[in-house]
């Protein structure tokens, strides 16, 4: 599809949209008063990310995103406490765990579709929350895990960089971002990704063409779980502490909010979404700690009056003021 | 030892009447109206805060049986009529989205009323004692649950297969069409639907009050339970959401007495060898 490309527009669009997210990428740091707070922003941008691959490409609502996201942080953590694991085997070794998890949850809940798939991935998160608890001994239980190390990024013996400063910190995470996202982007322009596009548009027809859409729906599923994994190991290291609300519910309806927030359907909606999820929480949660009461009434009227989500939002605001009314997605269409 | 199992067994049994009364408001509302409630879990801590408020007001635990569904019913009401008529038209997820965000809204207005630490209920004076047959003793209170949540189920029951009302329901979760082609204002059915079904979600909550108390964090792992319920006995039934509701609670009140940090985990695995083995529920239709 690279080589011959029939829309050069196309071509041209993704490339100002690679711009715009490196133009974030470095000017958040500049704009926000500390590094520790875009990168928290960023690790859930890339959880909210891997969500909207579910949700906006493939139709797919979870609310078992915080499973992977808990067990990426554990899994890490506990990685680089007792085998003392290096930075890179240790989100590797997050990822993993994240596909595994992604896999379990998957072939059972995607036994079922719809509504029994939305409620199954919500009972799985609430096993996966009561596991963490039961297995206090690993997880630390109520109390969280603590002292998780940030190690240094080295080859053999040599050290490369050393993360303890959070804007180095921040640099790592916002490559590692870079790259999940062109990776993003290239699986949803592969035929694998149309694929997808065809099982958000109607599974019957798919399956009808011949698809087997429940290998493509676990596939997707696992990527999801990999990606969250990673977001959630960069968690722990960024706290250096992995507490139990990591995997609880809360944490799944959060990721999915600012993937619903930003708008699904675009990946740049997701690093919009968590932006503003998580500097509202920022700022709120000091002034007013039942700030989670906005975050309900922001998610009704995004659904209600704005389906594209923020993204959604600006891009028509935008068309408007460039005077074209062509691209006016139909957003409903989106999903469902 | 036999004593003590026969003891967890009535217990789950009890609690078991209580998910049960949980998750077939769930299943009516899905039945009909076509979409999962989340904002059930919420309702159900409502209504144990309301009956808090009402036993310390007025000190009669019977009142709050009374008041507590009606208020979290016709709340309920209101928000179907505002804002949950406006999205009928739109795919599922959103109509889920929305629940969402209500039971996040219903969740921290209850902690800004109540206070973030739970409240406990007594037990009402008329059913403290303890009913003691030769050496098995066991309270009063949660034999009225078992008894309580029965004759609820039974009034359901009257209510969906011998009033019309019921039968405007069954036919709507055939058809919600053909019912409305034959002349029946199906938004009004709706609306009662929907309070009737969060209704039970409140009954549910008072009778659980004087257990645990009311708690503001609660909704989410009793919406979690009913879904394990809904999930093993089949969406859509109601002996189905009974009898996963009864395995459901007396699976978890066995568990505490054979492993009680592992009660909780041991239903979500009960749901996951029933999807295994059945894939639409022990009850369900394909």
């Amino acid at each position: 599809m690279s080589e011959k490309n029939p829309l050069p527009f196309a071509k041209t669009q993704s490339r100002s949209m690679l711009l715009l997210v490196i133009a974030v990428l470095i000017g958040l740091p500049l704009v926000l008063p500390s590094a520790t707070l875009a990168t928290e922003i960023l690790i859930f941008a890339l959880a909210a990310l891997a969500c909207n691959l579910l949700l906006g490409y493939t139709g797919l609502l979870s609310f078992g995103q915080g499973i992977f996201f808990g067990a990426g942080a554990y899994c890490a953590a506990l990685l680089m406490i007792h085998l003392e694991l290096g930075l890179i085997s240790a989100l590797l070794g997050a990822a993993l765990a994240g596909a595994v998890l992604a896999l379990l949850v998957g072939a059972l809940a995607i036994r079922r579709t719809g509504i029994y798939f939305v409620m199954l991935t919500l009972a799985f998160s609430q096993m996966a929350y009561f596991i963490a608890y039961t297995l206090s001994d690993w997880t630390g239980g109520d109390n969280g895990l603590l002292s998780v190390p940030r190690p240094e990024i080295r080859i053999g013996d040599t050290v490369l960089l050393s993360l303890s400063d959070a804007r180095y910190f921040y640099g790592f995470v916002a490559v590692l971002f870079l790259l999940i996202f062109i990776g993003a982007r290239r699986v949803i322009a592969s035929p694998f990704g149309s694929t997808l596009m065809a099982i958000r548009e109607n599974e019957t027809r798919a399956a009808a063409i011949g698809y087997d859409t429940r290998h493509f729906k676990i596939l997707v599923f696992m990527l999801s779980g990999a990606v969250t994994g990673i977001a959630g190991a960069l968690y722990a290291m960024l706290l250096h502490f992995v507490p139990l609300s990591n995997i609880d519910l809360a944490m799944s309806e959060n990721i999915l909010i600012m993937t619903i927030v930003g708008g699904t359907g675009s990946l740049f909606g997701s690093l919009l979404g968590a932006g503003s999820i998580v500097l509202l929480g920022e700022f709120l949660s000091d002034l007013w700690p039942r700030w989670l009461m906005l975050l309900g009434i922001i998610l009704i009227l995004v659904v209600v009056f704005m389906r594209g989500g923020l993204w959604g939002g600006l891009s028509s605001l935008f068309e408007r003021l460039k005077g074209q009314r062509k691209t006016a997605v139909p957003t409903e269409e989106k999903l469902s | 030892m036999l004593n003590l199992y026969l003891f967890q067994i009535l217990n789950g049994l009890g609690l078991g009447m209580i998910y049960f009364l949980i998750a077939v408001g769930l299943t009516i509302i899905f039945g009909l109206l076509n979409f999962v409630n989340f904002a059930h879990g919420a309702f159900f801590v409502l209504g144990a805060y309301i009956c808090y408020t009402v036993v310390s007001l007025s000190g009669s635990f019977w009142l709050a049986l009374l008041l507590a569904p009606l208020v979290v019913a016709a709340l309920a009401w209101a928000i179907e009529r505002l804002l949950i008529q406006r999205i009928y038209h739109l795919p599922h997820t959103f109509q889920i989205l929305v629940t969402l965000g209500i039971a996040l809204i219903i969740q921290e207005a209850s902690v800004l009323i109540w206070g973030p630490v739970g409240k406990s209920v007594a037990v009402p004076e008329l059913l403290r004692g303890v009913l003691i047959i030769g050496d098995f003793v066991y309270p009063y209170y949660r034999l009225f649950l078992i008894v309580f949540s029965g004759l609820i189920g039974l009034t359901l029951w009257l209510l969906l297969e011998c009033t019309r009302f019921g039968a405007l329901v069954r036919a709507g979760s055939e058809s919600t069409e053909t019912v409305s082609l034959l002349g029946t204002n199906i938004f009004r059915l709706f609306s009662m639907t929907f309070a009737l079904g969060v209704a039970l979600a409140g009954i549910a909550g008072v009778l659980f009050a004087p257990l645990r108390g009311a708690q503001p964090f609660v909704g989410p792992e009793i919406l979690g339970v009913a879904f394990v319920v809904v999930v093993i006995g089949g969406m859509g039934s109601f002996s189905g959401a009974l009898v996963g509701g009864l395995l459901v609670g007396v699976v978890q009140s066995l568990m505490t007495t054979i492993w009680p940090q592992g009660a909780s985990l041991m239903i979500y695995g009960a749901m996951a060898a029933v999807i295994l083995v059945r894939p639409y529920g022990l009850f369900g239709r394909a």
